[in-house]
Parts: structure tokens; C-alpha cells; sequence
């Protein structure tokens, strides 16, 4: 197959675009196109402080690397976890995002939940009503608490993560499965800053998982390859799994599902939810962070505050 | 095994007859293309490469969860 742009050896078909190119034109072209996601969706301008979260996996590592390439002022957060599950997950993934970081001399936050907390999310996932059973549900409340509170407290205009079009697709196919009307209307690239909680961006959504795959490869980028220990088997790998095999057989299937629904709820398919189904954001007495609760919010009751435990 | 060639992905080893594509070779394992980037002697291949006779492909697989 040859490069659409060059006609030398092409190293990725995307089929959706009906495009292949070579390993330089395909590094070339991917930060473009990410330049044009950012200035179209208006995610966030050259002046602003990002902060991007990152575990150390593929794609959180690529979208850090791009926007060091494309001249943007991002630093890092990682947040460790403690989980360990026989392979040392987690001081793996943190050992690989310090490496980057040096590497290309990147300002790194490291949020230790344990040294912070005196628990990990093993221990949640065993100890809490929210953690059993289910450690992706605390591990997501945890991130989103904390990389809020850093956001704050470090003054950073905007928090970017590396959800890329399958991350994007899955989460819609779930949401659309369950009819859950308030996720639907929330879903999007950017999620604007509101009562205290920082602007949420997604510079990746228009890419899919195997072309950052593709990218950190070609850019010679070690990342975290063995999944979540947590997270085999999960539900979101299920439906990413289906999609794949719809895309096999209607390459653009995913990209299409995606950015239809992007255009349906512009023109306003999704209502916005009514106040009885959004309830009023109140102060967490504890964290100081904005909580639908009445008390404590969920982050601090999990972490021993009220009685979650 | 002669005129074979290897795919390995997550530590599985898989033999298939060498003349045939990449992406032929895939379906024969059942493994959907898009989940997988393959890499030969550190470079990526588009899945139109015909496999050669002795030569390990390398699968890498591109879904993470969680």
C-alpha cells in the first residue's frame, strides 16, 4: 500500500479515511489534525495552562507528546493508585510517565492516594460499598476528584485526557443501551468549566485506538501495554470489542456512530435535564469541592468520611 | 513447520502457511485488524504485506479498558 500523501511505503491503512501513509507523514499528519480539533472545538488557546492526565498507557502519553509537539503549555498529572495484582501495574505506569516526562524535561504533579490518604484502591475496592465488586467505579471517582483538585489549586485553565474515538464510541454505545438521557446530553469533547469544576477536554476523540497505538509506536514511546489488572474483562473492552467487529465489516462505522451523534445533539436531539433530574451543587465541607450531596461528597465519603465504608 | 510464518500476540504464538497477506492471515486467526497494530523487525506493516516463509510478525494488541 503506498502513502496517499507521498506515494512511498505506507505504514497505516485508515480505512475510515480511506487513507494510508508513510511513518513520517502519519506523524505529521496526526498533530495537525489535533491542532484542528483543538482550534475547531475551541478546547483551549496557546496562553492557557493544560493539564494533562496521564497513567501512563498509549494514549495519555501520545496526546502529552502532541501538544509538547504542537508548542501548547501542558504539564502532567499521575495519580497512583497502589495497584499491583502481581505485575506492579502501577509503579510500572508511574515509572514510564516520570520517564517521559524527564525525557522530554515536562513538569509531572504525582497524587499518591495512599501517602495522601493512608488507603489505595485495592483496599477501597474491598473495604467500601462503592469500591466492591466494582474498583473502576471508585478509580474513576478518584481521578476526577483529584485531577479537579489539582486543576484548582495549581491554577490550570484546562484539563485534557487521552479518550480516544473508541474510548468515545464505547461510552456512547453503553449510554445509548441504558437510554441514560443526563450522560448523553453531558458526552462531548469538551465539557465547559461550571460551578467549580475545571473545563474537561478530549484532543483525541476523532482518532482511533489503533492509530495511537500506531503513533506511540512509530514515536518510539514506552507505554504501560498490559491493561488495568481491574479492568480485564470490563464491560467498556466488551462493547469496544463489538464495535471493532461492526467496523470490520463497515469501515467509518465507529467514527460515523460518533460524530453523528456529535451533530444530532448540536441540533438539539438531547434536552437538557430538568432541575429534579440535576440536583443543586453544593460545597463538600471536607475537600472543598463542588458535591450534589448534602454533606460530605461521594470522594470523601469513600475515603472514610460519613459512612460509605 | 516448513514455509510457515509466526504471529504472536500477548505472548500466544500462532503458526500460518507463508504466501498469504497479512490481513488473510488475520481473519484465518480470527483476530479483527482493528484491534491490532503488527510490527516487523521493528517496522509496522499495513495488512496488504504478503508473509514470508520463517519471518515472526509481531501483534500488538490496541484496546485498553478501564
Amino acid at each position: 500500500m503506498k502513502c496517499k500523501k507521498c506515494g512511498g511505503k505506507a505504514v497505516i491503512n485508515m480505512r475510515q479515511n480511506n487513507m494510508g501513509l508513510c511513518k513520517d507523514d502519519f506523524l505529521k499528519w496526526l498533530p495537525e489534525q489535533t491542532l484542528k480539533i483543538i482550534e475547531k472545538y475551541k478546547m483551549f488557546t496557546p496562553k492557557e495552562k493544560i493539564l494533562v492526565a496521564v497513567s501512563g498507557g498509549k494514549d495519555s502519553l501520545a496526546l502529552w507528546d502532541i501538544l509538547q509537539i504542537l508548542g501548547y503549555q501542558a504539564d502532567g498529572l499521575y495519580i497512583a493508585l497502589g495497584i499491583d495484582e502481581g505485575i506492579n501495574y502501577s509503579a510500572e505506569s508511574q515509572r514510564l510517565t516520570e520517564k517521559f516526562a524527564n525525557d522530554h524535561d515536562l513538569k509531572l504533579h504525582v497524587v499518591n492516594i495512599e501517602s495522601d490518604y493512608g488507603t489505595d484502591l485495592p483496599m477501597l475496592a474491598s473495604n467500601t460499598k462503592r469500591g466492591r465488586d466494582k474498583p473502576c467505579s471508585s478509580c474513576g471517582l478518584i481521578k476526577r476528584h483529584e485531577m479537579n483538585r489539582i486543576a484548582r489549586d495549581f491554577g490550570y485553565d484546562v484539563l485534557a485526557t487521552g479518550h480516544n474515538l473508541d474510548d468515545e464510541a464505547a461510552t456512547l454505545f453503553s449510554n445509548t443501551l441504558q437510554w441514560n438521557g443526563d450522560y448523553l446530553y453531558r458526552q462531548g469533547p469538551v465539557l465547559p468549566e461550571k460551578d467549580g469544576l475545571a473545563r474537561k477536554v478530549k484532543p483525541l476523540f476523532r482518532f482511533y485506538e489503533r492509530e495511537m497505538a500506531a503513533y506511540t509506536f512509530l514515536r518510539g514511546i514506552d507505554y504501560i501495554y498490559d491493561e488495568c489488572p481491574f479492568a480485564e474483562g470490563s464491560t467498556s473492552t466488551e462493547y469496544k470489542e463489538i464495535l471493532n467487529q461492526l467496523e470490520n465489516q463497515h469501515p467509518g462505522a465507529k467514527l460515523h456512530f460518533f460524530v453523528k451523534f456529535l451533530s444530532a445533539k448540536k441540533k438539539g436531539l438531547f434536552a437538557e435535564p430538568t432541575r429534579e433530574i440535576v440536583p443543586e451543587l453544593h460545597i463538600c465541607p471536607s475537600c472543598g469541592q463542588p458535591t450534589s450531596a448534602r454533606d460530605f461528597c461521594t470522594f470523601c465519603r469513600m475515603m472514610g468520611k460519613g459512612s460509605d465504608r | 513447520m516448513k514455509n510457515t510464518t509466526t504471529l504472536i500476540l500477548r505472548n500466544q504464538k500462532y503458526e500460518v502457511k507463508a504466501g498469504m497477506t497479512l490481513l488473510s492471515a488475520l481473519k484465518k486467526l480470527e483476530i479483527l485488524p482493528e484491534s491490532v497494530i503488527c510490527v516487523r523487525e521493528g517496522e509496522l506493516l499495513t495488512e496488504d504485506n504478503m508473509l514470508k516463509d520463517g519471518e515472526t510478525i509481531k501483534l500488538v494488541s490496541v484496546i485498553s479498558g478501564g
